[in-house]
């Protein structure tokens, strides 16, 4: 998918742990796995905003389009 | 109390019963062929024709409620709307497909085949729909699932 979920990138930036993020943001540890890992085929607002709120960022630094080759 | 369970229970029940039943078939073939000849009196010489439509229409048919069983078996474990069920259904449709064939085939030298022939089709784009539709529920539970 050429949609790249850079959330590793933030949470490295922030100096946060998978389990501290996905308690912040209210969803399980596989669920953030899941989106991390880039499995994810849609992300809800609501969560996406917890993200934003928790890593103190914009929706555009954690995806991020990337044109397929 | 009728639930969901006992219904599936009910319905592997009866899929053994068939799978008994076609044993029971294949097993006393050259007899009830002998009997059916010997009954209906234009079909004198037609036993190893008989024969053969049973033998060969049983291999599919076996195969069908072998696949029914699998199926059912997932159900029953809460495994519903996955691929492996999606090929399940695709399967048990070929072989109604390959049931009519040899039906078909068949009614060129007893007519009434055809009415076999007919329902197993008709019982094989049923089956072929619902895969149809099965398929877009594991693609719908899919997206569900990794929607974050």
């Amino acid at each position: 998918m050429p949609i790249v979920v850079n959330l590793d990138v933030m949470m490295a930036k922030r100096k946060m742990s998978s389990g501290e993020l996905a308690e912040k943001i209210g969803i399980s540890q596989a669920n953030l796995s899941i989106l991390k890992t880039g499995k994810a085929k849609a992300i809800r607002f609501s969560t996406m905003e917890a993200i934003c709120k928790a890593l103190e960022c914009q929706p555009g630094d954690i995806l991020e389009y990337r044109e397929e080759e | 109390m009728w639930s969901g369970k006992r219904s599936i229970g009910l319905s592997k029940f009866c899929v053994l019963v068939f799978m008994g039943l076609l044993m029971g078939t294949v097993v006393v073939a050259p007899w009830l062929t002998a009997w059916f000849v010997s009954f209906s009196q234009t079909m004198q010489g037609a036993e190893s024709l008989f024969m053969a439509t049973i033998y060969i229409g049983a291999i599919p048919a076996a195969y069908l409620l072998h696949n029914l069983l699998q199926l059912l078996r997932r159900i029953e474990a809460g495994q519903v709307f996955i691929t492996e069920n999606v090929e399940c259904l695709r399967r048990i449709s070929w072989c109604c497909f390959a049931g009519a064939g040899v039906a078909a085939v068949s009614g060129f030298y007893y007519l009434a085949w055809l009415f076999v022939f007919v329902a197993a089709a008709f019982m094989g784009l049923i089956v072929r729909v619902v895969k149809n539709v099965v398929a877009q529920a594991v693609a719908l539970k899919d997206e569900s699932d990794y929607t974050v």
